[in-house]
């Protein structure tokens, strides 16, 4: 047998179910945001590196000329080696037999998969040990490519003949070029397969794993030194070296970064709830100051009362826990899932994390409490005759203070506004003007609902610019590869010789022809400090477009002169322009000077720009190139596509050994995929803000129309028709709405400016030039009157239905 | 039930006029601040209230019944004066308590009955009956039940125990309004006219509960602007413009 006043607590909670839904739900919300965003959080700082680590990751990688099995021994007895592996990488053309579009893959030759002890290779699908002649594919392939197991690849040889081989698997490696949005997707084969592709069967990568401090910098980069010379001394030359730890993924740091920003943004919406609960609990205490004077008449002391709401919070806090916490286990595993998808590694399983749900459970209870104690202890403490005489209004009367009923600022201006307008015969509609009266009335609710709202519509604002900030960026990104359609060759050809043909093709604006080379800078000990890619475009190129933070660029004439990317400056942070830098090209260690440095998206490795004249010199390839950058007279997606095709299709039949053609969207899309995982969250959490905001807004107006419930009765019983009483109460509803967005739209400015700052420092090496743009302010424009027409729909239809009667008998 | 009325104890409260006062309103002012001066509704009014009593306190509407009222239940601070009720051989002087100390005392000691009953809306008879009892905590939950049904019966609504405040009528109401005085036996029920929105047939059967009351040996107050009544009373002061105008008792003297 329930005591009557616990009987009581328990019948507010289930008599009134819009308003418990509301409170439940605005508990919910920031409960199951921040349990979300936490269990992610130590989800992923716990998988990344455990199932990186756990597909035992090369700790040394060397890209070198062909060698045996006899390197393999002599490194696998290197002291410190754990192990060491063989592998071919080499890419080449395919397809899904039957269709037309041809992809570049990358085919890694492994010469036992029974006996794989580096990079391994985690079944999705069929096998992960091809036999010869099979092809087992990772799951990067399907991005691209709907291949399925069954079906059959066929792959282009230089010579031009097409090989088949049926594929047998899909797996997933999380190691091999971890963190390298740019490397081609990759398709393993066994050894003995490459004399059917008309290749030799040797290796041409090493890759090691370390016995021990395989998570020791300098430990790695000694080895690695080792290593290299000891390969170096096999007559195998070396043309690139990274290490890498065992526990840590290379993109941890970024995706750490990512979900700080996240974490932000999570406390935010959890204050932005936790005002919405203090404004629903404020006004259920209000409803419910008479039944405070009745108790008390009764007998009930202040604590008694205090008791008694404190505990329906407590209920409220529980249900909403309950429905919370499990779906914020869920949401945690699905955004730990979706970013683990984006990255390439695998998750250890579905699991509860105990700091989230420590985490949600405080905040769960803490915050609700803490909302509602003050409003509580304030309705604990009003005096009988207070509570039972007729206009009670908690947060706007003191305690034994006068109310001296005088017109408020706001009823002045808009007083004086109206006669204003009707004297030049504008009449404003009198439900119009009831609506806006109605607005001001309630100014603690006003503030409250206003401030969640403006502070959702100035995030998603701010998401808008942030994105179009990064976009540009990008698209500055993209000046490097400006060119329409990127061709390479399998082989060096003359550059005067391709210009011609290429120029020959109708639609063809410009071209030119570009040298790479393979540097690493060395520090003083003879250890390798960074990989360094150089593309050297002609010194008067026009396809480039730099994006300078220092020095100059590269000028004709330029001699073992470098532009670097700013990642540089992640080993070298004190790089100035006219700096030297030892680097190691072409076997040779020399001194060569960085003559700007410009800005990039963060990778693997640096990025350098040299002249075609110098480097194209030293790797002995005099007028010939490679790769060749062409730009069309239309540079539009389509015509790029279509052009690829043509140019392709010509050089094929010319009996060019093609390795690939690739148009401008295609160089980019790798490069902005990183941003893109950012972007798509920082959207999640602005419409997640927007969810609570709009809460907020039909609460308070669920709560005006309750408390005007006498009203609505009196203008229903003077003629007003459903209609007229809906349209008051979705007019003010739309004025708050409103106005939060001109107040969001301000707000926006410095958000953005700090989203854009965080964002970029996380992620790239310094802040980025702030763009805005207006979509974001309409959209929000369009979504804030849109919610909150909706937000007061509800409540506007619960008004009209009320009848006389029920007016009458409320109470 | 065997035990019919057991727990209300009939003759805990004699009737004959003892000289020790149960009340003592003595000098009480209550002004209110408001735009202007200061609008005295209380200007000093002194009586004593005997046990056994049935006070009518009569007056107009704005006359100060219920800010006199107010100031006996304690449910408002008075300006100046005092109000001492001796009750259970305990002498207390309600403004020198606390919030706390006067809603208990006030519970365990006098009955509140108002015009527009004020009953909780979410709990049934029964439960709004139990309630005084359970926030002043003098009886066990099983105790307070049965107590609660003993009054139900008393004023004649067992049949509707369960039922919700909205789905009675305002006598019905009314009547466990005053069922809910009584939960915590207090020896003084004080009623601001709580027949005032009833029919007269109702308004009669209601009053009857009082002058049962009465018999039983309590001591009433009852604020009422309906003169006439005032032969039912065995006493009446009259109120008006915060003054006490008339006094039956020290007429009769
Ligand atoms: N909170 C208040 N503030 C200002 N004046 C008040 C307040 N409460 C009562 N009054 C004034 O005090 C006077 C007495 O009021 P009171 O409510 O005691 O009258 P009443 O005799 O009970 O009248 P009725 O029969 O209409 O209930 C009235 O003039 C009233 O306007
Ligand atoms: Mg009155």
């Amino acid at each position: 047998m329930m005591r009557p006043r616990w009987r009581k607590v328990f019948h507010d909670l289930i008599n009134n179910l819009s308003r418990t839904l509301l409170v439940v739900f605005s508990i919910a919300v920031g409960v199951f945001s921040i349990g979300v965003i936490v269990g992610a959080y130590v989800i992923i700082s716990n998988d990344m590196s455990q199932s990186y680590s756990s597909n035992h990751p090369a700790n040394v990688e060397l890209r070198t000329g062909p060698f045996d099995d006899s390197l393999v021994s002599t490194i696998q007895n290197v002291r410190g080696v754990n192990d060491a592996e063989g592998r071919t990488v080499l890419s080449l053309r395919a397809r899904i037999k039957g269709t037309e579009n041809w992809q570049t893959l990358n085919i890694i030759a492994i010469e036992d998969y029974s006996d794989i002890n580096i990079n391994l290779l985690n079944i999705d699908e069929g096998t992960n040990q091809p036999n010869n002649k099979e092809a087992v594919i990772e799951r990067k392939v399907l991005q691209d490519m709907q291949v399925k197991v069954g079906q059959t690849l066929e792959l282009q040889l230089e010579n031009g003949t097409i090989k088949e081989l049926p594929v047998v698997g899909i797996v997933q490696d999380a190691s091999t070029a971890a963190g390298d949005f740019i490397a081609n997707p990759f398709v393993y084969i066994t050894v003995n397969t490459l004399p059917y592709l008309n290749e030799e069967p040797l290796f041409n990568r090493l890759y090691v794993t370390l016995a021990e401090n395989e998570n020791d910098n300098t430990h790695l980069q000694t080895m690695l030194t080792v290593i290299r010379d000891k390969t170096e001394q096999s007559g195998v030359s070396v043309f690139h070296s990274r290490f890498a730890k065992t526990n840590e993924h290379p993109m941890a740091s970024t995706v750490q970064a990512i979900l700080g920003i996240l974490l932000a943004l999570g406390i935010l919406i959890l204050f932005l709830s936790s005002s919405l609960i203090a404004n629903t609990l404020n006004a259920l205490l209000n409803q419910h100051l008479r039944y405070i004077g009745i108790m008390k008449l009764v007998g009930a002391s202040r604590n008694q009362v205090l008791q008694m709401y404190m505990v329906l919070i407590l209920s409220f806090c529980l249900i909403a826990l309950g429905i919370a916490v499990p779906l914020g286990g869920q949401g945690a595993y699905g955004l730990a899932a979706f970013i683990a998808d984006q990255i390439n590694f695998a998750l250890m399983g579905y699991r509860i994390v105990p700091l989230a749900l420590i985490v949600q459970i405080v905040v769960g209870l803490a915050v609700p409490l803490m909302a509602g104690f003050i409003p509580v202890l304030n309705g604990s403490k009003i005096s009988v005759v207070r509570a039972l005489s007729d206009n009670q209004m908690l947060e706007e009367n003191k305690p034994e203070q006068v109310e001296i009923k005088k017109e408020t600022f706001v009823e002045k201006i808009s007083l004086r506004f109206t006669k204003l307008l009707s004297k030049r015969n504008i009449h404003i509609p009198r439900p119009l003007l009831i609506s806006f009266r109605n607005t001001f009335r309630r100014k603690g609710r006003l503030i409250l609902t206003l401030f969640t709202l403006t502070m959702a519509g100035a995030i998603f604002i701010a998401v808008f610019n942030v994105r179009v900030t990064l976009f540009d960026y990008l698209d500055g990104i993209a000046d490097y590869f400006m060119a329409d359609v990127t061709l390479d060759f399998d082989q060096p050809y003359r550059v005067k010789d391709i210009t011609n043909r290429v120029m020959a093709i109708p639609g063809v604006a410009d071209i030119e022809g570009w040298a790479y080379a393979s540097a690493e800078a060395i520090n003083l000990d003879e250890s390798l400090a960074e990989n360094i890619t150089i593309l050297a475009p002609p010194s008067d190129s026009t396809m480039v477009t730099p994006n300078l933070i220092a020095g100059r660029w590269l000028i004709p004439g330029d001699e073992k002169a470098l532009a670097l990317s700013e990642q540089i400056y992640e080993d070298f942070p004190d790089l100035q322009p006219g700096d030297k830098i030892r680097i190691k090209i072409y076997g040779k260690k020399e001194e060569w000077t960085v003559v700007g440095i410009f800005k990039f998206v963060p990778q693997e490795g640096t990025f350098a720009y040299g002249t075609y004249e110098y480097i194209s010199k030293i790797t002995h390839q005099n007028n010939r190139s490679f790769s060749y950058r062409i730009m069309l007279e239309n540079h539009d997606k389509k015509n790029q596509k279509a052009m690829g095709v043509v140019i392709d299709d010509y050089f094929q039949n010319a009996g060019y050994n093609v390795d690939q053609v690739r148009t401008g969207d295609s160089t980019l899309k790798s490069a902005s995929e990183s941003l893109d995982i950012l972007i798509t969250f920082l959207l999640i959490m602005a419409i997640l803000t927007a969810i609570v905001g709009s809460m907020g807004l039909t609460g308070t107006m669920g709560m005006n129309v309750l408390e005007r419930t006498r009203e609505i009765g009196v203008m229903r019983s003077i003629g007003a028709v459903d209609r007229a009483i809906m349209q008051t109460v979705i007019i003010e509803g739309m004025a708050i709405g409103g106005i939060s967005w001109l107040m969001g739209a301000i707000l926006s400015v410095p958000i953005t400016y700090l989203l854009s700052d965080i964002v970029s420092l996380a992620v790239f090496e310094s802040p980025i030039q702030v763009i805005f743009t207006t979509t974001g302010f309409l959209i929000w424009f369009l979504v804030v009157l849109i919610l909150s027409a909706l937000a007061s729909l509800f409540p506007a239809r619960n008004a009209a239905s009320l009848t006389i009667r029920e007016v009458l008998a409320y109470e | 039930m065997a035990r019919k009325s057991t727990l209300i104890q009939k003759d805990k409260h004699p009737s004959t006029q003892s000289s020790e006062p149960l009340i003592n309103v003595s000098d009480v002012v209550k002004s209110f601040k408001t735009a202007g001066e200061d609008f005295f509704a209380l200007n000093g009014i002194t009586f004593n209230v005997y046990p056994g009593e049935f006070l009518g306190i009569i007056g107009k509407s704005g006359a100060g019944k219920t800010t006199l009222v107010n100031m006996i239940t304690g449910v408002d601070h008075l300006t100046s004066g005092q109000v001492s009720v001796n009750t259970n051989n305990r002498k207390v002087s309600i403004h020198h308590f606390n919030e706390d100390q006067l809603a208990l005392w006030r519970g365990q000691n006098m009955g509140v009955v108002y015009q527009s009953f004020q009953l909780l809306p979410m709990l049934s008879l029964l439960e709004n009956i139990m309630l005084p009892m359970d926030l002043c905590g003098n009886y066990s939950p099983s105790q307070s039940r049965e107590k609660a049904y003993e009054l139900l019966r008393m004023v004649e609504l067992e049949d509707h125990a369960k039922k919700l405040p909205k789905f009675i009528s305002g006598g019905q109401q009314q009547r466990v309004s005053i069922a809910r005085a009584l939960a915590n036996d207090p020896p003084i029920i004080i009623a601001d006219e709580p027949t005032g929105s009833l029919d007269s047939i109702t308004a009669d059967h209601v009053f009857g509960v009082f002058e049962t009351l009465k018999n039983q040996g309590r001591t009433i107050l009852m604020v009422t602007h309906d003169k006439s009544l005032s032969p039912r009373f065995t006493r009446t002061l009259v109120i008006q413009d915060g003054e006490l105008a008339h006094d039956s008792q020290t007429e009769a003297m």
